[in-house]
C-alpha cells in the first residue's frame, strides 16, 4: 500500500458545496478532495445526496432546471462553475457511467466512436479504429466483442453493456471517471468483472464511485465518504471507516442499524 | 298526439317500476338484516330497481320500434279495404300520390287537398290511423306491464339482479362498438359493389394505368375507352399531398417538436403546444379559403413575375403549401411523442460524453426516435391524400400530368366531388368512376395506416 502513504495527487476539490432543488437544500456544505491514486467511494442511505453530489462534479445537474449549486468545485485548480469553463470540455475531462447501462441504439463500434467523433479526436478511420480497440481493451470487453463490432450495443448482456459504457467514457481520454451505482442493475458475476475493471483503471484515472453496497465500497475503494441527509458525515481511508469509524452515525450505518 | 303521450306514460311506468322494485328489495334487505344475515340479499336494492325498470321499458320500446315500421303498411291496407278504393287509378304513381295526400291531410300536415280525388280517403285514413295508433299504444303498455310484473315477481333475496344489469350494460357497450365497425364494413361493401359495376364498363388496367382523364367526354357519348385513365389524378394527389405538403410539414413539424421537447422552457411549452394543437382543429374549409383566395393568386403573380409559363391561378403549389401547414401539428405531435419516449438515460449518456444539446439531438435522439417519426409522417401522408376541401378550392380541375408546381393539377378527392355533385344519372360510368376512385383512395390510406401503426408499435416495444 505504497500510494496510501505518499501524498496523493489531488485532482478535484470541493469546498462548502451546497445544492438546492428549488428551495430544498439537498447538499449542505460538503468539502472533499478527490485524487488520482485512490478510488473514492460515496456511501450512504438512499436519498442522502451522494448521487446529487456526484453529478455536481461534471455539472450534469445543469440539465435539471430547478437545481442550483453554491460553493466551489475545482478541477486541477480551475473553478468548474466559473463562466469561463466550457461545460462540453469539462464533461470530456470528467466522464460518467450511469446506474443503468445506457448504450446508444447504435453498433458497438459507433458507441465507442461517439465521443471521439464529437470531440474530433481521430483524424482518420484508422485512428478511430485504434481508439475503439484501445478503449474496448481497457474496458475488458475487446475479446468478447472483437468479432461483432457492428452488432447493436443494446444486444449485449447487462454487464457487457455497462463495460461498453465504461469503454465509451474512456474513449475520450477523461481524467476523472464518475460512476453512479454502476453495478446496481447487474448480477454478481458481472459486478465482479466491473470491480476488477475498476482496480485496473485505478491510477490512470481519478475514480469516484457511488454505491449503496458497503461490501463493494470496501472492496473497490481506498477512500470512503459517508453521506447522510445531505451532510458529509465522515471521509477517510476506507479501512478506517469500516473498522474504526469516528462518528456515531457512520458506525450505526456500517453496522446496519439503519439505512 | 299518441306518440309523445305513450313515451311519457312508459317513462312514468319505468320510474314507478324502479321505485317499487327498489322498495321491495330494501324491505327484503331489512328483513334479512333483522335475521342477522348481512349478506343474505345478493344485490343492492338499486340493481333490483334497474332490473325491473329495464324489463318494463325494453320490451315495450322494442315493440314500438317494430310497430312504427309496420303500422303504416297496415294503415294503408285498411284504407284500401274501403269501398272508395275501387275508384283509384291503377297507375302506381298517381295512386300513391293520392294516398299520400290523403294521409297528409289526415295527420294534419296539410290543410286541404289539391287533388279532389284524395278527399274521399281522408276520413278512412283518419280512422285507420287512430285505430292503429291507439292499438299500438295499448299493446305497448300491456307489454310494459307484463314485463314489469314478470321481473317484479322474480325479486328474491338471492336473485342476482346485479349480474343481469351488468350483463345488459355490457351488451349495450358491445352494440355501440360494433355499430362503428358494421357501418365501415357497409361502406366498404357498397364501395366495392359500385366499383365492380364501374369495372364492368371500364377495363381496370385502363383505369389504373391510363393517362387521359376526361369523364365528361364519356358522358357526352364518345365512349368509355381511354376517358378514365386515372394516373393524372393519382399523380396530382401524390404531388400535392405526399410531396409538396410533406416538404413543408416534415421539416417544420420536426423542428417544432425538437424545440418544444428539448429547448423550450416549461412555460413556453405549456403555451405553444396547445396553440399548435388548435391548428389541427381549424376546419379545412378555412384553410381552403386561404389557399384559394390568398396564396394561389400571390403564387401566380410571383410565377408570372419570374417568367414561368403555364402559371395558373389554381396551382399544386398553393394547395400543397397550405395543406403542409395544416399537417404540421400532426407531424409535430407524433414526433414530439416519439422524442419524448426516448429514455432520459440516452440523453444523459450523450451529454455526459461532452456532447452539446444539438449534437445529442441529431446523433442520438433523432436516430432513436426515427421509427416513431416515420410512423407519424406516414399517418400524415395518409391524412393529406384523403384531404378534400383544400384541393377542391385551390388545386383546380384540369387533369394535368405535370411536374410544374405552378400549374393546375387535380386530385382523386377533387374528382370524386366533381363526379358526384349536381344532377347525375347513377348508372353511368362517369358517376361510378367516383366509387372506383374512392376505393383506390381507401385501400391506399388503409395500407399506409397499417404500415404506420406497425412501425410505431415495433418502435415502442423496443424501449419498454
Amino acid at each position: 500500500m505504497m500510494t496510501e502513504q505518499q501524498t496523493p495527487r489531488t485532482k478535484m476539490t470541493a469546498r462548502d458545496v451546497r445544492v438546492f432543488y428549488g428551495s430544498k437544500e439537498a447538499i449542505k456544505g460538503v468539502s472533499i478532495d478527490v485524487d488520482m491514486d485512490n478510488v473514492t467511494a460515496f456511501i450512504g442511505p438512499s436519498g442522502c445526496g451522494k448521487s446529487t453530489f456526484l453529478r455536481t462534479l461534471n455539472r450534469m445537474n445543469d440539465t435539471v432546471a430547478s437545481a442550483r449549486v453554491e460553493g466551489t468545485i475545482t478541477l486541477d485548480g480551475e473553478d468548474i462553475y466559473s463562466p469561463a469553463m466550457d461545460v462540453v470540455q469539462l464533461r470530456a475531462r470528467v466522464g460518467m457511467v450511469f446506474q443503468k447501462p445506457n448504450p446508444f441504439p447504435k453498433s458497438i463500434y459507433e458507441n465507442i466512436a461517439y465521443g471521439p467523433r464529437i470531440h474530433g479526436l481521430a483524424g482518420s478511420k484508422a485512428d478511430l479504429d485504434v481508439i475503439v480497440e484501445k478503449s474496448l481493451r481497457r474496458a475488458g470487453l475487446w475479446d468478447e466483442v472483437k468479432d461483432r463490432l457492428q452488432d447493436s450495443g443494446t444486444a449485449l448482456s447487462g454487464g457487457q453493456q455497462q463495460r461498453l459504457c465504461i469503454g465509451r467514457a474512456i474513449a475520450v481520454e477523461p481524467e476523472v471517471i464518475l460512476m453512479d451505482e454502476p453495478c446496481s442493475a447487474l448480477d454478481p458475476i458481472a459486478t465482479a468483472k466491473i470491480e476488477e475493471l475498476i482496480h485496473e483503471l485505478r491510477g490512470r484515472y481519478a475514480i469516484v464511485i457511488v454505491t449503496h453496497n458497503m461490501q463493494q465500497a470496501a472492496r473497490v475503494s481506498q477512500r470512503t465518504a459517508f453521506f447522510h441527509l445531505g451532510d458529509l458525515v465522515e471521509y477517510g481511508v476506507t479501512s478506517d471507516i469500516f473498522t474504526n469509524p469516528r462518528q456515531e452515525r457512520t458506525k450505526d450505518y456500517i453496522t446496519g442499524r439503519y439505512g | 298526439m299518441i306518440g309523445p303521450a305513450i313515451f311519457l306514460l312508459l317513462a312514468g311506468l319505468g320510474a314507478i317500476a324502479w321505485v317499487s322494485a327498489r322498495a321491495r328489495a330494501m324491505r327484503l334487505q331489512t328483513a334479512a338484516r333483522a335475521g342477522g344475515r348481512r349478506d343474505a340479499v345478493h344485490s343492492l336494492p338499486g340493481y333490483h330497481g334497474w332490473y325491473v325498470a329495464l324489463w318494463t321499458l325494453i320490451p315495450a320500446a322494442l315493440f314500438l320500434a317494430v310497430w312504427a315500421n309496420v303500422a303504416p303498411a297496415l294503415v294503408t291496407d285498411a284504407v284500401l279495404r274501403d269501398p272508395a278504393a275501387q275508384t283509384l287509378p291503377a297507375d302506381g304513381f298517381s295512386r300513391s300520390a293520392i294516398l299520400g295526400e290523403a294521409r297528409a291531410i289526415a295527420t294534419g300536415a296539410q290543410a286541404a287537398a289539391f287533388n279532389p280525388a284524395s278527399q274521399p280517403f281522408v276520413e278512412p285514413y283518419r280512422e285507420a290511423l287512430t285505430e292503429y295508433g291507439v292499438g299500438g299504444a295499448v299493446l305497448a303498455l300491456l307489454l310494459a306491464f307484463a314485463g314489469g310484473a314478470y321481473a317484479f315477481t322474480r325479486i328474491r333475496a338471492d336473485f342476482r339482479a346485479r349480474t343481469r344489469v351488468e350483463r345488459l350494460v355490457m351488451a349495450v357497450l358491445l352494440v355501440a362498438s360494433l355499430l362503428a365497425i358494421v357501418t365501415t364494413l357497409g361502406i366498404v361493401i357498397s364501395l366495392l359493389w359500385q366499383s365492380l359495376r364501374f369495372f364492368s364498363m371500364v377495363n381496370p388496367i385502363d383505369f389504373l394505368f391510363g393517362t387521359k382523364w376526361s369523364p365528361q367526354s364519356a358522358a357526352l357519348g364518345y365512349g368509355n375507352d381511354d376517358a378514365f385513365g386515372a394516373v393524372p389524378l393519382f399523380w396530382g394527389t401524390i404531388f400535392i399531398g405526399a410531396i409538396i405538403a410533406m416538404i413543408v410539414a416534415i421539416p417544420l413539424g420536426l423542428m417544432s417538436a425538437i424545440y418544444l421537447t428539448q429547448y423550450a422552457s416549461p412555460t413556453v411549452r405549456r403555451w405553444m403546444k396547445p396553440i399548435l394543437e388548435v391548428l389541427a382543429g381549424v376546419p379545412t374549409v378555412v384553410y381552403g379559403y386561404f389557399a384559394a383566395l390568398t396564396i394561389a393568386p400571390a403564387l401566380r403573380d410571383f410565377a408570372v413575375a419570374i417568367g414561368i409559363h403555364g402559371a395558373s391561378s389554381e396551382s399544386a403549389l398553393a394547395a400543397g403549401l397550405v395543406m403542409g401547414v395544416m399537417i404540421i401539428p400532426f407531424v409535430s405531435s407524433m414526433a414530439d411523442d416519439s422524442i419524448a419516449a426516448v429514455p432520459q438515460s440516452m440523453r444523459d449518456g450523450s451529454l455526459a460524453m461532452g456532447a452539446t444539446t444539438s449534437e445529442t439531438i441529431s446523433r442520438v435522439l433523432i436516430p432513436a426516435a426515427l421509427p416513431g417519426v416515420v410512423g407519424g409522417v406516414l399517418l400524415a401522408v395518409s391524412r393529406a391524400i384523403g384531404e378534400t376541401m383544400i384541393v377542391v378550392m385551390a388545386a383546380g380541375l384540369a387533369a394535368n400530368l405535370t411536374l410544374n408546381p405552378f400549374s393546375s393539377v387535380t386530385t382523386v378527392t377533387t374528382q370524386i366531388v366533381q363526379l358526384l355533385t349536381g344532377d347525375q344519372e347513377f348508372d353511368s360510368a362517369k358517376t361510378l368512376a367516383a366509387f372506383a376512385l374512392g376505393l383506390v383512395l381507401f385501400i391506399v390510406t388503409l395500407l399506409l395506416n397499417i404500415v404506420a401503426l406497425r412501425v410505431v408499435k415495433k418502435y415502442r416495444e423496443a424501449y419498454e
